[in-house]
């Protein structure tokens, strides 16, 4: 086992966002978190980046408990994420910006420029490289935070809806950079919104619904489990009553 | 960073190495002198303030910090003023992990005022504490008792000491905007969530770039002391003697390696030409300019001149401001 989260809970006030949910995560697997608006998902996946602090249950990674461990530590453990609005650092180029994440495991500039300028190749941001980073639309920042997080040579890859709001073709090449980087031998997690991205991307899926894990399993099977039908569509009138 | 090309580095050095002495007058070699001066306090303040992105507007406690270690120590001690420079540096030391310690921790703009903070409360103490000449202040030696006093009637040997410390600073600063160190800093600057996911540990590098930053602007206060032979406490902690380091920076071009130097180029002459053209009364003028000068950066260019340079340039790059 990979990454275990273990009864997380997570409350804003009195809301709980996150009311005890569990993951598994073996090596080598890439497997989807999916969820109507307001699921819970983003929360979730905070608390498994280190971004939020779960109020009960453990995450280990590993074989380490990682539940209160800095974003900055899980990271060289081997844990990397991106965000759902790309975060670039302005004021630098493209190369700089995926440096930063290389500087990580190779100390020295020209170790850390070798393996960001592999990096960008693989993502296809060679070309872009010695762009200022603010000259990259909304495809490029996406793909540039998916080439930071390799650059930390990461075990397990986090994405947070790196797809969303890209277009048909932007998400086809998208489709492919993840699969490249899941071939790789990288294990990710995808959080995404899109049902047929994760149809053809994942191999297991955790529905999140109201805080909860809903339901669990391929992503053809979940997606007919009339519970998390139920949960994306709402309750048709006077059907489906208990 | 390659905001500004080496043909005009290299005409900047010459031009800073020369300028002394393309003119036997005193009056311009003191600008000279001071012009150095306020160039490695504001380079200092760059390091977290520009590169780091943490704005401090209380970097005066640094310089009054370095400025009365080096009196007390001629005071109280008898030793050379500065001999008690690095005396200043340790006290920089403690001050940088007291300040930075509890405000790193938090998000926001909480450095920024605890600066403030810090900055006033110590002119204030240093105002009510007799030991340090309170409101008055304290005086340097009068006559030289042997070299180390560095008591000079030109202000050529003044300038040569603080060229050779800009100099390392420069150096240093170099060294730093190449290594991990530069891109974590400029990192943790424009994305701290991110930096942090990448791996930077975010509040040690924001303290490493303090204590730097706040040694070097300590020396500054000494170095300022030994040329000037005196101190008070408006003079060492007061509000102005951060804001020129902030305004310097942000003119030339906040976290990059030359902005605050050509900053102090323009800002240092401008203030002590009109300090002199209008006599005492006119004294504040050269802050009528700074606000100006403010307004005009925040409107037209976050980024400082630097930023100018690369349009002109037609690299279209970001100011890091």
């Amino acid at each position: 086992m990979l990454l275990e989260a273990q009864s997380i809970v997570k409350s804003f006030g009195g809301f709980r966002a996150v009311d005890g949910t569990n993951l598994t995560l073996h090596e080598h697997e890439l497997i989807g978190l999916i969820g109507p608006n307001g699921a819970g998902k983003s929360t979730f996946f905070n608390c498994l980046a280190g971004d939020a602090l779960p109020d009960a249950g453990s995450i280990h990674f590993r074989g380490r408990e990682i539940t209160r461990m800095p974003p900055h530590d899980r990271a060289r453990l081997g844990l990397a994420r991106t965000f759902q609005v790309p975060i670039v650092f302005d004021g630098m180029t493209v190369r700089e910006n995926v440096m930063v994440g290389a500087f990580l495991r190779r100390p020295h500039r020209h170790a850390a420029a070798a393996k960001a300028d592999e990096v960008l190749a693989f993502t296809g941001l060679a070309e872009q490289a010695n762009q200022q980073v603010t000259t990259l639309g909304t495809p490029g920042r996406k793909r540039l935070e998916i080439a930071r997080a390799l650059a930390t040579e990461p075990v397990v890859l986090l994405l947070d809806e790196a797809l969303a709001g890209l277009t048909a073709e932007e998400i086809e090449t998208a489709i492919e950079l993840v699969r490249r980087i899941h071939a790789s031998g990288i294990t990710l997690i995808v959080v995404e919104h899109i049902m047929e991205v994760i149809h053809r991307l994942t191999q297991r899926v955790i529905v999140l619904h109201q805080g909860r894990a809903l339901a669990e399993g391929a992503p053809a099977e979940v997606t007919r489990d009339p519970r998390v039908i139920e949960a994306y569509l709402g309750r048709r009138a006077g059907r489906h009553r208990p | 960073m390659k905001s500004l090309p080496r043909v005009l580095l290299v005409a900047v050095a010459g031009v800073l190495v020369a300028a002394p002495f393309l003119s036997d007058n005193p009056f311009y070699q003191r600008i000279a002198a001071l012009t150095a001066l306020a160039a490695i306090s504001a380079s200092a303040w760059n390091l977290i303030g520009g590169y780091g992105g943490q704005v401090s507007f209380g970097h005066s406690v640094y310089f009054g910090l370095g400025a009365y270690s080096s009196l007390l120590a001629f005071t109280k001690l008898g030793v050379p003023p500065i001999a008690g420079a690095p005396l200043g540096v340790l006290a920089s030391f403690v001050l940088s992990v007291i300040v930075g310690l509890p405000s790193f921790r938090l998000r926001g703009h909480y450095f920024s005022m605890a600066t403030i903070a810090i900055a006033a409360l110590a002119e204030v103490l240093v105002t009510n504490w007799a030991f340090a000449g309170g409101a008055i202040g304290l005086m340097g030696p009068a006559n030289a008792r042997s070299l180390a006093d560095l008591l000079f009637r030109s202000a050529l040997p003044y300038y040569a000491l603080f060229l050779v410390v800009l100099g390392s600073l420069l150096a240093l600063t170099y060294l730093m905007q190449r290594g991990r160190m530069g891109f974590y800093l400029r990192a943790l600057g424009s994305g701290e969530r991110a930096a942090e996911s990448l791996g930077v540990p975010i509040r040690r590098y924001k303290l490493y770039a303090l204590l730097i930053s706040g040694a070097f602007t300590s020396l500054a206060g000494s170095l300022y002391v030994v040329m000037i032979g005196f101190i008070d406490p408006n003079s060492g902690f007061g509000i102005l003697v951060s804001v020129n380091m902030v305004v310097m920076s942000a003119l030339g071009g906040a976290g990059t390696l030359f902005g605050p130097l050509v900053g102090a180029v323009i800002l240092v002459p401008l203030e002590e030409m009109t300090n002199a053209l209008l006599g005492g009364g006119g004294s504040g003028a050269a802050y009528v300019v700074y606000g100006a000068a403010i307004m005009l950066l925040a409107r037209f260019s976050p980024g400082g001149l630097a930023q100018w340079w690369s349009l002109l340039a037609g690299k279209g790059r970001r100011g890091a401001a």
